[in-house]
């Protein structure tokens, strides 16, 4: 059994005395591409924003790598962990080759300097399936779907072990959504990432993850592989959503 | 011949006769105004990223900023005439205070304002909040920012024109030599330059504005 990456270990968070998790725990093993899905509200975002420190939990402890993200200093290990989110929130101001090349130059790294960050960024937009020479555009000349590879590939400049996605293929057609999800396949099989990847979208949840962790009011109802999930739905809710699905062909 | 077109000729003829003492005071209303615009600038700026750093802070600041505003310029001129005595520096001062509200206004507006997606995503990444600030903040709030300093620059450089009622240079020695020895034709000729000066540098400032508009959206 690979070692866990991430690991949540009861944690409990509340916004305004509202709880938005309760007792949430998980384990989740290197390499694996865990999509995750439930009602809006139900504590999706909240989740991965624990794992990158953007929030911190009120009791319980969240792990990466095996520390406790309380005691990490949060610019550093936010630099380790690939974030997309579903608006891109691409840089406006800065054209795709410094977009991409955000964190390297935050970070400083020696390796993304003059020429090198050209040839580098170049090489990203190619693995996300953009032509090269798009890289001198501003955000604004792209497409919607070119924007989303744009955020990926800025996502995975700085070569992260683990990659969080808050619903980016959310706000595409289904074409582009189609297209997305067979790159980002090949993306995580190819470097062997670990994937966060949150959707509404029960069919892509089961087309992408390994591991699909279904939610409900701020509990994890069930974790398991996409096909137990369709055949063994824990909670009503669970049966509800693989019902819409019937003749899906999950994850293997 | 009209009193209009008597006093436009006469104040061609002050420009021909004059041209070098109407070309020294331009300049001298140059340099005021442009140390107070730096100084109005800086101090604006700053104190804009502070206040957007510190929201609780932020009504207090802007309500003292508001209130220094709307004094009447000719009477902050007088207000500071005890404390720091007659000419330039005086000047200096109040034409600072003055523009330092349109300033602190559009950088606190500008920085509150920005889309929270795009400020996720520079979080969400590892920015320090100076890395935060400076390469993504700042410049997309640029548009906002230089709406504020062409709206001060323009302001700056007109006050500028009363700041020799309290013994300093520029085209405010010409108005007010012209309202004392009562030739209106001088007090026209200095307000005059003094309109294509802001208007000069509100159109170039208006270039510049529109190009960061645009590369922020
Ligand atoms: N920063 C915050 N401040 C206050 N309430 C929040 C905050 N973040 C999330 N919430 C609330 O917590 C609940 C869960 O939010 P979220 O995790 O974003 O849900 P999901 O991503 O599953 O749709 C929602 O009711 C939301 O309004
Ligand atoms: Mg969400």
């Amino acid at each position: 059994m690979a070692e866990p990456v991430i690991q949540f270990d009861r944690v409990c968070k509340s916004f305004d005395g509202r709880p938005v998790l309760r007792d949430f725990s998980l384990s989740i093993e290197k390499g694996t591409f865990l999509t995750v899905i439930g009602r809006s509200g139900c504590g999706k975002t909240t989740a991965l924003r624990l794992v990158n420190g953007l929030i911190s939990a009120d009791s319980g402890r969240v792990l990466v790598q095996g520390r406790d993200v309380a005691g990490a200093d949060p610019v550093a290990l936010r630099r380790g962990i690939g974030y997309t989110i579903q608006n891109v929130g691409l840089f406006p101001h800065m054209t795709v080759e410094k977009n991409v090349a955000y964190v390297p130059a935050i970070s400083k790294s020696p390796l993304w300097k003059g020429e090198e960050r050209r040839k580098r960024a170049a090489e990203l937009l190619e693995s996300v399936g953009l032509e090269p020479g798009l890289a001198g555009r501003y955000p604004r000349e792209l497409s919607g779907g070119q924007r989303q590879r744009v955020g990926i590939a800025r996502a995975l400049a700085a070569r992260p072990d683990i990659l969080l996605m808050d619903e980016p293929f959310g706000a595409v057609d289904e074409i582009t959504r189609r297209q997305l999800q067979d790159e980002i396949l090949r993306l995580h099989q190819e470097w062997g990432i670990t994937i966060l990847f949150v959707t509404h979208d029960i069919e892509e949840a089961l087309k992408l993850g390994t591991r699909v962790l279904v939610m409900e009011e701020g509990r994890a109802t069930q974790f398991a592989p996409p096909s137990e999930v369709m055949e063994r739905p824990a909670t009503p809710f669970a049966a509800q959503l693989v019902r819409r699905s019937r003749d899906f062909a999950p994850r293997l | 011949m009209t009193a209009m077109g008597e006093l436009i000729q006469e104040i061609f003829a002050l420009y021909a006769g004059r041209g070098g003492w109407f070309l020294g005071l331009l300049w001298d209303h140059f340099l005021l105004s442009g140390q107070a615009i730096l100084l109005s600038g800086a101090i604006g700026l700053l104190l804009g990223i502070f206040i957007a750093q510190r929201p609780r802070l932020a009504p207090a600041v802007m309500g003292v900023c508001n209130v220094l505003y709307t004094i009447p310029a000719i009477s902050l001129l007088g207000i500071l005439i005890p404390f720091t005595g007659i000419g330039n520096k005086t000047a200096l001062i109040a034409l600072t205070i003055y523009g330092i509200m349109p300033m602190v206004r559009n950088t606190y507006v500008g920085l509150t304002t920005l889309d929270p997606d795009i400020l996720e995503a520079a979080n969400g990444m590892g920015s320090t909040p100076f890395q935060a600030l400076l390469r993504v903040k700042l410049p997309m709030a640029a548009g906002v920012i230089l709406a504020g300093v062409r709206n001060m620059v323009v302001m700056t450089v007109s006050v500028a024109g009363i700041a020799s009622f309290v013994g300093a240079g520029g085209l405010g020695v010409s108005i007010y030599r012209g309202i004392t020895i009562y030739n209106p034709a001088m007090t026209a000729a200095g307000s005059i330059l003094i309109a294509a000066l802001a208007v000069l540098l509100d159109l170039m400032l208006g270039r510049v504005e529109k190009y960061f508009k645009k590369r922020g959206s």
